[in-house]
């Protein structure tokens, strides 16, 4: 959350400095919604990236998505089981742990008062535009 | 699945040189990432029939240079590492694979290892103080130059002559609360780093 604070007061005056704001608030967002994409039963990382695809517009790097898993893990958030598949290789499916589940709501309760607060400041904007 | 010989041979060369690069993480945890991202190439690439060098290679492309994506896992691992346990041995640990894999990394631990140094030195001077109360202790020395020179000594050796000790007994509530946080603002510093490092790289 401290991301995406940070982002708000960045400066935003040219086209470019908007793109990199953009860019910065994805990222600041790119944890919880790879929790929130498991919230619903345990997915593989191709599902996750697939998952973020459709239900978001946010375009992620699948470089990017692999290691935060695995941090996620270290941090006993997810725990993963091997599956074995019909295309003959074994998939890894990650599942939220009882303390994923905990910070998750604790992060989507923190993202919807922070997303209504800014709503509301951004009511005249949209109006005026 | 079928899979071509060029095809098979792209994905295998990739993974070893992440291999290459993962190395210093526990053995167990590169093996399952090769295992994994072995699986998430086969099954981009067999999205639309059977694999072949050109969907390898562009599965291959959407992930990055290996190089960048071993970087990626190890600033991650030394970021849940610190939160997990805040031990100087293992963030040292996990700086010295980021220094191997760029130059960030190494400048990194260059100002980490000066910045813990110099804390265990102070903290060391604290606790041999009641030791060696003659000569421990941070003593300005002059030099034929006329210039001065500041020295952290230990006291195993006699005292520097023409030079005076500047703190005395307070040499021991400062070098124990300077050391320690020296010592705990370098961790900070470092992990601002691994995070400003992420933050750089990750997304398009």
């Amino acid at each position: 959350m401290y991301c995406i604070v940070s982002c708000v007061n960045a400066p935003s005056t040219q086209n470019d400095s908007a793109e990199k704001w953009e860019v910065q608030l994805r990222k600041g967002c790119l944890e919880l919604a790879v929790l929130a994409a498991l919230w619903s039963g345990s997915l593989y990382g191709l599902e996750i990236l697939r998952r973020l695809e459709s239900d978001s517009d946010l375009v992620v790097s699948e470089g990017t998505v692999y290691p935060l898993l695995s941090r996620l893990k270290t941090l006993g958030l997810l725990r993963s089981e091997w599956v074995e598949s019909d295309a003959g290789h074994p998939r890894k499916y990650y599942v939220l742990t009882p303390a994923g589940k905990k910070r998750t709501a604790e992060m989507a309760a923190v993202w919807e008062r922070f997303s209504s607060s800014m709503s509301k400041l951004l009511a005249p904007v949209s109006k005026g535009r | 699945m079928n899979i071509a010989n060029d095809a098979q041979q792209k994905i295998e060369a990739y993974l070893t040189r992440l291999r290459r690069n993962l190395r210093g993480l526990r053995a167990a945890e590169v093996d399952e990432i090769i295992v994994e991202l072995r699986s998430h190439i086969l099954d981009k690439a067999s999205a639309e029939g059977e694999p072949n060098a050109a969907s390898v290679d562009a599965a291959l492309r959407r992930l990055g240079s290996a190089e960048e994506l071993a970087a990626a896992y190890i600033t991650e691992s030394i970021l849940a590492q610190a939160e997990v346990s805040r031990s100087p041995w293992r963030i040292l640990g996990s700086l010295f694979r980021w220094a191997t894999l760029s130059v960030s990394g190494f400048a990194v631990l260059v100002a980490c290892i000066v910045g813990y140094s110099l804390g265990a030195a102070l903290f060391l001077c604290a606790i041999l103080k009641p030791l060696h109360p003659q000569t421990a202790g941070l003593w300005v020395i002059p030099s034929n130059t006329g210039d001065w020179g500041l020295s952290l000594r230990m006291g195993f050796a006699s005292a520097p002559a023409n030079g005076h000790e500047l703190l005395g007994w307070w040499m021991i509530p400062a070098g124990l609360i300077l050391g320690t946080g020296l010592v705990l603002l370098t961790t900070r510093f470092v992990l601002w780093c691994a995070r400003k490092y992420r933050q750089s790289r990750a997304l398009p």
